[in-house]
């Protein structure tokens, strides 16, 4: 297993074992913090009650140690890793949720024949675990479950899934009986009993809502200066992505004003024009003094790395591939972690769901039969009103952000409509939605999307090439700020992240945000319509997908949809 | 001879409520009456889809959702629920549905489940019509539910007939008491701490659910009590949200009283090991279904002594039922047991006095015993 995780953590490997317990903990390290020999994982403390496996950051830790110092906890190296043990040690479960940070690990507390599983509060990164016949696995890739022989039988439903959503939502996985530990939860296995609970970790606190639009703004302005000033930590070179859109550029703007000169930052460009941001990055770059790295894509790059890219993303997405190209030139520029700015458009509405949540309500009014005639419609775009048949949160969200409808998952999968339909909706993990305003959309955006398809594909695109991507935007506390925000003051019907652009006025230049947005997006459409195979519909197997193949060389098709069939033939 | 039973609901697993919780039991009971006898059950749902089954009540072959379609549902009743012998309504809201099973089919026997509130109240001419000429029997969840169904609608004693609600099959039965430590830390509680809880539904539109009360008495309680805690926990609507937060500002109760929201069921149980004293002083309960879940895990509850909670407690067997409009009554016994807590052995008498009373194997047999009444009549 460790082995097949190598990719991530390129500086170290070690093992624990524990006989009487029957366990194993394995690491790969990629040193960030205290680089020396003491940093070696699995790791226990100076008495060794406790050991643990772990991957991520505790920005905190410096704090945190002070306060266990106090407490008599003795320290032998300066470490996050043994930051966490000594927090448990002193404070057992409650110490979860004093971490602040990007973290994953499996801690056991020898005494208590107990281990931990924890994953960070925003699910940055990735736990999957699998249980059979009283027997715990985990690992950070499914690859490395599989891999190791323990979870080989796939799971039926993932390629349903899959087609429907553009990626294997949570909890689920490609493989039977593999499940993504939710954010924010722990699992406790006991060694004894050979069983597990689940629970949320959560403190829950009491906070007066900001009504106030200028204290919401100070609020804002000082919480994301502190996140970033805090995500800042490391003792391995870090920097930032830049893209050119308002969230990049204010990560930029605001790690530069502590990092100065050591900041380096990554970019990148294209020949072809409509996608060549270069104008907006230089406007950003020119304020900020280190480094600056950028980068040509092209689409000669694409054809020769997407054989890579697929077997880096350890289970099938639509999206990622962005990622995986900056994360390859910030690796080969020296960098082992870089800020994004992931989160901002979930946390202030970004994206256009938040504006149509309000005809998503009024067209919940009218009754759920009539839209089944809407999968007839031979475009692509009302094909998916079908989804409001199913009167079904899952069907709300796929109408916002799905790529196929049921009955085209169907067709392409040559299976029954019933089967489909009772894959994707028997979810009881969604709540019931019933506002359709801009606190609903920001729930679809950051428990769904975001979680589900950014998260997920940065991370496990970042590792591939030992690069850890931190997100400043959903630092717990900015997060938990941002969302304590009255939905009046939060949102802007006519501009999005108005708040947040507002908060940062005097140091984000009015062109960077008063422009359509973009996003951080490829020429993929081009691209995959000249890439060899992609484009061959005698390659893909059925009717339905030939044709669909047929629409995309038309340029009628999205090139997510094709990239998905191309993700399924592959797995044939 | 095989027979065909079919329970009509409104909802009974895409939300969760008391009249919810009460149809999961009476469908698993049905289902697995029917399977031991080789008749036909099969559960409808008007407002639930079909893809809220939860499986383990049973099999998804007998159960139709109808996803607020009353018209699939009446072509269905049309087509299916004319040929069955007995038709068991689960909410008076669906009586024309029933009047029409009966008028095309009058020899099915069509039964009401009375809840509550529902039916303790003034009915349309269709619902009076339907209790008065078509039902067959009126299945009363409680004692309570039987008088006022005597007192409003002036049914015979013999067509009302009390069967009081059982534990959830699925719901775990804890056989340590520990407070969970998850919870302890999610509240922020420390060891000594005094918990008081309360699960319902916080809704403006229902205003008798009593826990205002419970408030006021945990203002007065705190200077007797430091490290007294009041978890109120149930989805609640803006309106009542902002009521409650008032209320709990004027109590100066701030510190003690968290709010939780919606709780879910998989951590039901932990809430009620987490507390010290349940406490509904509810106006309007039919039965209160949660009584009886917080006895199976050895909690002690306080109730109102003016409707249908007193059966879940055994008029005074398992809990303590009080005048709800008087506080002083409310917060001396509140005092009383969280001064005298009960012991492990006390907590461990309630659990399996609670079980043995409403265990789902005697609902069941209560159950059979009413439809071979019925059958063989």
């Amino acid at each position: 297993m460790c082995l097949t995780l190598q990719h991530g953590g390129p500086d170290d490997e070690g093992i624990f074992s524990d006989d009487r317990a029957g366990l194993v903990f394995g690491h790969r390290r990629l040193a960030i913090i205290d680089l020396s020999a003491k940093g070696h994982q699995p790791m226990a403390d100076v008495n060794q009650k406790a050991w643990i496996t772990f991957n991520g950051e505790i920005y905190n830790y410096a704090e945190l140690k002070q306060q266990l110092l106090l407490l008599g906890a003795k320290f032998y190296s300066d470490t996050d890793t043994e930051v966490i043990i000594q927090a448990y040690l002193h404070w057992g479960m409650a110490s979860f949720s004093k971490f602040r940070g990007i973290f994953a690990f499996a801690l056991y507390d020898i005494e208590k024949a107990l281990t931990y599983l924890v994953r960070d509060s925003s699910g940055v990164k990735p736990l999957y675990y699998h249980i059979d016949d009283g027997q715990l696995s985990f690992a950070s890739e499914v690859k490395a479950l599989k891999s190791a022989g323990i979870a080989v039988e796939p799971d039926s439903n993932w390629r349903v899934r899959f087609l429907a959503y553009g990626h294997i939502p949570e909890p689920y996985t490609t493989q039977k009986n593999v499940f993504s530990l939710p954010k924010g939860e722990f699992l406790c296995w006991n060694h004894k009993k050979q069983n597990c609970e689940i629970h949320s970790y959560h403190v829950i606190t009491r906070e007066k809502k900001i009504t106030d639009t200028a204290e919401a703004r100070e609020a804002v302005r000082s919480a994301l200066t502190c996140a970033v000033k805090r995500q800042l930590i490391a003792d391995a070179p870090i920097g930032v992505f830049l893209s050119g859109g308002i969230d990049s550029s204010l990560i930029t703007l605001l790690a530069n004003q502590h990092k100065r000169a050591q900041l380096k930052t990554i970019s990148i460009f294209f020949n072809e024009k409509a996608y060549d941001e270069r104008a907006f990055q230089n406007m950003i770059l020119k304020e900020i003094e280190g480094e600056k790295y950028a980068h040509l894509v092209r689409q000669d790059d694409f054809n020769e790395f997407l054989p890579q890219i697929i077997t880096d993303m350890d289970m099938p997405t639509t999206d990622g591939i962005n990622t995986w190209f900056i994360s390859k030139y910030a690796h080969e520029d020296g960098l082992k972690a870089v800020l994004s700015g992931i989160g901002a458009d979930e946390l202030f509405g970004g994206y256009p769901s938040f504006r149509r949540m309000k005809m998503l309500k009024k067209m919940h009014k009218i009754r759920p039969i009539t839209f089944r005639i809407a999968k007839y419609f031979a475009s692509d775009r009302f094909k998916k009103i079908s989804f409001l048949a199913y009167n079904h949160p899952t069907a709300d969200y796929l109408l916002l952000r799905g790529h196929y409808t049921p009955a085209d998952i169907a067709g392409i999968l040559d299976t029954d409509l019933r089967n489909v339909e009772n894959i994707l909706f028997n979810n009881k993990q969604l709540p019931y939605i019933s506002n359709y305003d801009e606190a609903d959309a920001a729930w679809f955006e950051t428990n769904m999307y975001m979680q589900n398809q950014l998260l997920r594909d940065t991370d496990v695109m970042g590792m591939s090439h030992a690069l850890e991507v931190r997100v400043p935007f959903l630092d717990e506390d900015f997060k938990r700020l941002a969302e304590n925000i009255a939905l009046e003051v939060r949102f802007n019907a006519h501009q999005p992240k108005k708040l947040l652009i507002d908060s940062f006025a005097d140091i984000l230049p009015r062109a960077i945000w008063d422009r359509s947005k973009m996003g951080f997006t490829f020429p993929l459409q081009q691209w995959m319509r000249e890439h060899p195979d992609i484009n061959n519909e005698t390659l893909y197997k059925g009717k339905r997908a030939q044709s669909i193949v047929k629409d995309f060389k038309q340029n009628t098709m999205h090139w997510s949809k094709i990239f998905a069939l191309y993700q399924i033939r592959m797995h044939e | 001879m095989s027979k065909k039973i079919i329970l009509l609901t409104l909802q009974t697993f895409s939300t969760t409520g008391g009249i919810q919780k009460m149809t999961r039991t009476l469908a698993h009971s049905l289902n697995h009456i029917t399977e031991q006898n080789h008749w036909d059950f099969k559960l409808w749902s008007l407002y639930d889809s079909r893809y809220d089954l939860m499986g383990q009540y049973l099999a998804a072959e007998n159960f139709a959702g109808f996803g607020r379609s009353k018209a699939r549902m009446g072509l269905k009743t049309l087509t299916q629920a004319t040929k069955a012998d007995i038709v068991i309504i689960s909410h008076i809201n669906l009586a024309l549905i029933g009047l029409v099973i009966k008028i095309l089919n009058p020899k099915c026997r069509l039964w009401l489940v009375a809840h509550g509130i529902e039916v303790w109240r003034q009915l349309s001419f269709v619902k009076r019509t339907f209790l008065k000429r078509y039902c067959d029997k009126v299945i009363c969840v409680s004692g309570f539910t039987k008088t006022q169904m005597s007192n409003w609608h002036q049914l015979s004693d013999d067509k009302c007939v009390v069967l009081n609600n059982a534990i959830d099959p699925f719901i775990r039965q804890p056989d340590e008491f520990e407070k969970p430590e998850y919870l302890m830390n999610r509240y922020s509680l420390r060891s000594g701490d005094k918990v008081i809880f309360t699960l319902t539904r916080l809704a403006s539109s229902e205003q008798y659910k009593g826990y205002e009360q419970v408030i006021k008495a945990v203002g007065s309680l705190k200077p007797g009590f430091p490290g007294l805690k009041y978890i109120l926990s149930g989805q609640y609507d803006a309106a009542e949200e902002m009521r409650i937060k008032d209320l709990i500002r004027a109590c100066d109760v701030e510190d003690e009283v968290i709010l939780t929201g919606f709780l879910n069921e998989n951590e039901l149980v932990d809430h009620f090991l987490l507390a010290d004293l349940f406490v509904l002083p509810s106006k309007k309960e039919g039965f209160g279904i949660v009584f009886i879940e917080a006895l199976a895990c050895g909690l002690p509850v306080i109730c109102g002594n003016a409707d249908g909670s007193v059966d879940a407690i055994r008029n005074g067997e398992l809990g303590i039922a009080i005048n709800v409009d008087n506080l002083a009554e409310l917060e001396k016994t509140i005092i009383a047991y969280l001064t005298t807590p009960l012991t492990v052995a006390a907590r461990e008498s309630l659990q399996s006095r609670c079980l043995s009373y409403f265990n789902e194997l005697d609902y069941r047999k209560n159950l059979l015993r009413l439809i071979n009444d019925k059958l063989t009549a």
